[in-house]
């Protein structure tokens, strides 16, 4: 147990923060250069190396520099190869993903409840054993601009299998879904698609690993709004700092400073449950609580940073030439998808891990 | 960072807590709750004789002092679990005063008190605010004046916990009434015998009781005083950072949810069953989110402490978050259980021994003690973020 940074994870975090910052007009090929795709991914496929808590460092600092959250759907399409297997898909798929050499997205889960696996499409068996898919996945993250989508689908007997699709193969149309901040997701529509691969060497995908893939995205987007709101906090207090009223800088009054204090507390409770999260997951674990307690506390603290930001700001912080808005807005979104913190909340009835823990706890007390 | 604990800490856990499962008795609880560890002969006192013999006060002080040289991590680990079994663990004179005397007491001051205090013989309570000097301490009057090889002091302090029961004031007084506010403080331990000390109870709203203590012209060595004259500031400036990280310790919020979630599936007089109202099953989940971080905040300070931080920021944040989460906590019991909820501390028809009724009493006193919130969010805005001091 040791809750500080290590120095590898600084070095890790001060090198992304300067590439996010110098980035230029194509972000994705300097990631690419700099491995970011693979963090987390064996280097047997291809990948960086490192645990996926190394991905949580990339996350916060993607939040902060507001980092397109393409990347993402890449890269969480790259860990669902990785945690739902097999060996083949593996080693088929992951080393153009971990390269950032293609571009891909995911529809395994609910977009309004990260805990909804249930597929969306139906799975067709074909005479000579391919499969084909049929149905719509909504609000699937950037699948305009994806090559692939990893996708579960049900077959006739109700089992859950994984699949790897060519979003731009025949059978596939989409509707664009224009989001708050610009942010692209489609109503992807599929007509009898041939697949490209099957997951898990075509045996049904265990449910505890699809739940552990959509608490991966859950809990890295939890830290990436954890990196907003720190943003936002850094900035809120640089400009407090310059603003004078009254003849003094308006962040030398107690109620701002106080206003200040609560993000700042909120995202450190933020920060340590995603980190957690995404420290259990790498680990192996479901970790369904970790995430359930990730998504409630970042959500709220991300989305109060940033709308407390603009109360600080006033004016100057309202109008679009200042871009405060831009983190406002991907807290905003990020804090939905997948579901929001009452919907998490709902996340740790169905944890049995903790409820056993809960009565491991009072037997304890036992004569108490 | 590592969310798992090693196998060498592992280990510590399951110590404690066989610990505390062979000497948490029936009657040591008894009283615990009747007494207010006031028996100096009693359960209490030989309880912790025997956390003494187990070098447990001193347990993250290095061998020199007598400690047993085990590190922040395992004292928080220790501390915990002692909140949750609602058992007296070692208190602040070993885990904020007694670091202060190591980090800047004279060699004296060391040999003097490091090695009793180690033992549970000398404990001491903390002599800080004043009538007219409360979250504004610095302007406190107690005044200790040079008289050759003796300090005399004559001034009086309040909120001072434990006087009752205590060897020693760790003693804050001005010994330069010249010098700037924060300058002329000195610390001083004062015996509680020492003639001209007078005691007056104080019962707060939980049936707590503190105290008021009037110094009347008591004598004391100047050996007494600890580290160098009008150093005093930082001394207890430092303890007080560790006071916090000691008071904020989730092992007491986890054992209330943990009875609160029991108590939530358990039927009331009137048959109704409080978890079956949605509004009650989703403030027990807010509840379990914010134990737990409560709980990681608790291992990050232990994890700094441990590489030789003084987590000033991050206690900080841990005791505001800690003790309003304790007061929404009382308050969520009494809601659950309804009238029930309201049925005193101690009446044996009360649910879980009225304990939601005290902690409705008692979680006050942790929101303004060792600190306001108010001062705290202070220090987060201001030692955390360089936000301009308005002058406090």
């Amino acid at each position: 147990m040791k809750l500080v940074a290590t120095q590898e994870d600084r070095d890790l975090s001060a090198m992304l923060r300067g590439l996010l910052a110098a980035r230029g007009a194509e972000p994705s090929d300097a990631l690419a250069a700099a491995g970011i795709f693979g963090l987390g991914i064996p280097e047997e496929y291809g990948g960086s190396g490192g645990t996926l808590s190394e991905l949580g460092v990339f996350a916060r600092e993607a939040g902060r520099a507001l980092c397109p959250l393409a990347t993402y759907s890449t890269v969480l399409a790259a860990h669902a190869v990785l945690m739902l297997g097999g060996e083949e898909s593996r080693h088929r798929w992951l080393p153009d993903l971990a390269a950032g050499r293609t571009s891909a997205t995911t529809a395994l889960w609910n977009a309004n409840d990260a805990a909804d696996v249930t597929p969306a499409l139906r799975a067709d068996r074909e005479p000579d054993g391919g499969w084909r898919l049929t149905g719509t996945a909504d609000f699937v993250n950037d699948a305009e601009t994806a090559g692939l989508v990893v996708v579960s689908g049900m077959d006739a007997s109700g089992r859950t299998l994984g699949f790897v699709c060519n979003v731009r193969g025949p059978g596939v149309t989409m509707r664009p879904l224009t989001l708050m901040g610009g942010h692209c997701a489609a109503c992807v529509r599929f007509d009898d698609v041939a697949v490209e691969d099957v997951l898990n060497d075509g045996k049904p995908l265990d449910r505890n690993q699809l739940r552990r893939t959509a608490n991966a995205a859950v809990a890295l987007t939890s830290l990436d709004l954890v990196g907003v709101g720190e943003a936002v906090l850094d900035r809120t207090v640089a400009y407090t700092t310059l603003r004078h009223q009254f003849g003094r800088p308006i962040a030398s009054f107690q109620a701002a400073q106080h206003i200040v204090a609560d993000m700042h507390i909120a995202l450190t409770a933020a920060r340590l449950a995603a980190q957690s999260a995404v420290f259990r997951i790498g680990r192996g674990d479901t970790a369904v609580r970790e995430t359930a307690i990730a998504r409630m506390h970042s959500a709220t603290a991300a989305k109060w940073a940033t709308l407390d930001a603009h109360q600080l700001h006033g004016g100057m912080g309202y109008v679009v030439e200042t871009d405060l808005y831009l983190w406002s807005e991907r807290a905003r979104v990020l804090s939905t998808l997948g579901g929001g913190a009452d919907v998490a909340a709902t996340w740790l009835d169905d944890d049995e891990v903790s409820r056993a823990a809960i009565g491991e706890r009072l037997r304890r007390k036992d004569g108490l | 960072m590592d969310f798992d604990l090693d196998a060498n800490q592992l280990a510590w856990l399951a110590e404690v807590r066989e610990f505390l499962r062979e000497n948490v008795t029936d009657a040591l609880r008894a009283e615990i709750a009747e007494h207010n560890l006031e028996h100096p002969g009693g359960e209490v006192a030989a309880f912790r004789r025997k956390l003494g013999a187990k070098g447990w006060f001193g347990l993250n002080w290095p061998a020199e002092y007598g400690g047993l040289g085990l590190g922040a991590v395992h004292l928080h680990l220790l501390m915990s679990e002692f909140e949750y079994w609602g058992a007296p663990g070692p208190d602040l004179t070993v885990t904020s005063i007694a670091p202060m005397i190591m980090r800047h007491g004279t060699e004296q001051n060391k040999r003097e008190f490091l090695p009793p205090i180690a033992r549970g013989e000398i404990t001491c309570a903390l002599g800080y605010s004043e009538p007219d000097a409360g979250t504004d301490l610095a302007s406190l009057r107690t005044r200790a004046v040079r008289d050759g090889d003796e300090w005399v002091i004559n001034g009086s302090k309040i909120w001072n916990s434990g006087a009752q029961r205590s060897t020693h004031e760790w003693l804050c007084v001005r010994t330069d009434p010249n010098a700037q506010r924060h300058r002329g403080i000195s610390v001083i331990v004062v015996p509680v015998d020492s003639p001209g000390v007078r005691i007056r109870p104080l019962i707060a709203w939980s049936g707590y009781r503190t105290n008021e203590v009037f110094f009347d012209d008591v004598r004391v060595p100047v050996t007494n005083l600890i580290g160098e004259e009008n150093r005093g500031w930082a001394y207890i400036t430092g303890a007080l950072d560790l006071e916090r990280g000691a008071l904020t310790n989730a092992g007491d919020l986890r054992r209330a949810l943990d009875e609160l979630q029991v108590l939530a599936r358990t039927p009331r007089r009137d048959g109704s069953v409080p978890i079956d109202n949605p509004a009650f099953r989703h403030r027990l989940a807010q509840t379990e989110a914010d134990v737990e971080v409560a709980g990681l905040m608790g291992y990050q300070a232990s994890s700094m402490l441990a590489d030789g931080v003084i987590p000033t920021v991050e206690v900080s944040v841990e005791k505001v978050f800690s003790s309003e989460l304790r007061q929404r906590i009382a308050d969520l019991g009494i809601d659950l259980l309804g009238a029930e909820g309201l049925l005193a501390h101690r009446n044996p028809e009360a649910p879980a021994g009225g304990r939601f009724e005290k902690l409705y009493r008692f979680a006050p006193l942790m929101r303004f003690g060792g600190g306001t919130n108010e001062v705290l969010r202070d220090v987060i805005a201001q030692r955390g973020h360089g936000m301009p001091s308005y002058g406090r």
